[in-house]
């Protein structure tokens, strides 16, 4: 049967891509061709098969709702209330960006400046992950194990910050590994976090790729902080020395304690404890 | 939105991950949105947003290291006894099941042409613009990739619609 000079046709003549004379030439074939006749009836079997089941899944609710988020222009950023998050971004801005990069910047790509989608981004992975629909590709409790993992998997140095704890303390948050996501045609770094029982992400990528925008903005010396509320989760996203950041967390999260996940040293928490509104820290 | 429901099958193709597959087609939209002013009117959005999150796959290949991509081996395992006549499984989950791990199965190049064509409907000339290969090289995979499905559906065959 695969002998038949004609036999690659038959995939073409099922699928209507033969015409004119070649298609009556195939017909007239076909007809006096036994072998290539028994392939087009397995061909059209094969064909109506895969019609009348369907072969691949449609996509989830969570994805139409966010291509849904991408389709519709947000209406402007209403004025909210931020105590926590608007202390969180302050003190990130007091207290400077603890995770390193040694990452140099390029031209911003214009193309991928969309409004508030690395926050997105950051909401959509957290929820993943909070629901057990993301899973970890490496678990540590361990930053530098983190940091090891990461190098060479996305285009830029990252170092998570790793503090001691005192004898007898436990540290505020757990360490719980990370993955890598798709964002702007590239990798982003996931870390996930859990503190008070409850996971923080932080979504990593160049500041090439993305820069935060919209929300609403708190500048501390050269960082500007964009807060935002996304699908009912606080998110922080800034930019500094070549990297995007944005933090996630549910609001039963303290904003400020978000901080702790790099800004966790005794000195820091001692900053941070003093802000009012935040006596939890 | 119309798109939305083939972009993630073909995603799913392409990648055998739900997870990866979610992230290709919102990327894919955020590109495609982001250069919506290069598409004119008459343009083939469809065919256009498909060539997007190929593009969006093929650069995520690039960087992507294979062990970090997940297979889904319980559905190629599907396979391995395919069981009774398919005609008579036409219509029953198991034979949608079956095909769908036949279909995993299939090596990327195959799998891709059977999704553009066989599932999403696009001509081979579109689906030759999609992938970036000639017609002809549309035709010979898909050929190709119709007959390790029908092996695998067949009664007694090994399943595993390797070539």
């Amino acid at each position: 049967m695969s002998d038949c000079p004609a036999r690659p046709l038959v995939s073409a003549y099922v699928d209507g891509e033969l015409i004119g004379d070649e298609r009556a030439a195939f017909e007239a074939h076909v007809a006096a061709c036994e072998p290539c006749r028994v392939a087009l009836e397995a061909e059209r079997t094969v064909v109506a098969t895969v019609r009348g089941v369907k072969p691949l899944p449609d996509a989830p609710a969570e994805l139409r709702a966010r291509v849904e988020g991408l389709l519709v222009r947000r209406p402007a950023a209403r004025r909210t209330a931020w105590p926590a998050v608007l202390v969180a971004g302050v003190l990130l801005g007091a207290l400077g960006v603890m995770v390193g990069s040694r990452y140099r910047s390029r031209p911003l790509a214009p193309e991928l400046r969309a409004a508030s989608s690395f926050a997105s981004a950051a909401a959509d992975v957290h929820l993943r992950y909070a629901r057990g629909q993301l899973p970890l590709e490496v678990r540590s409790d361990q930053p530098r194990e983190l940091s090891r993992w990461f190098a060479g998997r996305v285009p830029f140095q990252l170092t998570l910050p790793d503090y001691p704890v005192g004898p007898g303390e436990q540290k505020f948050y757990r360490l719980e590994g990370g993955r890598l996501v798709a964002f702007g045609g590239d990798y982003a770094a996931y870390i996930a976090y859990r503190m008070d029982d409850q996971p923080v992400s932080l979504l990593v990528t160049s500041a090439d790729r993305i820069r935060p925008e919209g929300g609403e903005i708190v500048r501390s010396g050269a960082l500007a902080f964009h807060l935002e509320s996304v699908s009912g989760l606080k998110v922080i996203s800034w930019t500094d020395n070549g990297l995007t950041y944005a933090l996630a967390s549910d609001v039963a999260v303290s904003g400020a304690r978000t901080c702790l996940v790099c800004h966790g040293s005794p000195g820091e928490r001692e900053r941070l404890r003093a802000f009012p509104g935040e006596p939890g820290i | 939105m119309a798109c939305v429901d083939g972009l993630f099958g073909f995603a799913y193709a392409l990648s055998r991950n739900r997870a990866v597959a979610q992230d290709l087609v919102q990327e894919a939209y955020v590109r495609a949105l982001a250069a919506r002013h290069k598409a004119a009117p008459d343009d083939n959005i469809r065919g256009w947003l498909f060539t997007i999150l190929h593009n969006v796959w093929k650069n995520e290949v690039r960087r992507r290291r294979p062990e970090a991509l997940e297979d889904s081996p319980a559905l190629i395992e599907a396979l391995a006894d395919p069981g009774a006549d398919p005609e008579r499984l036409l219509g029953r989950r198991e034979a949608a099941d079956r095909l769908r791990g036949a279909i995993e199965a299939l090596p990327a190049p195959f799998r891709e042409v059977v999704a553009l064509r066989c599932v999403e409907g696009f001509s081979y000339r579109e689906v030759a613009t999609i992938l970036g290969c000639p017609a002809g090289t549309v035709m010979s995979r898909l050929a190709r990739a119709r007959s390790l499905l029908r092996g695998s559906l067949e009664p007694g065959a090994n399943g595993r619609g390797r070539p």
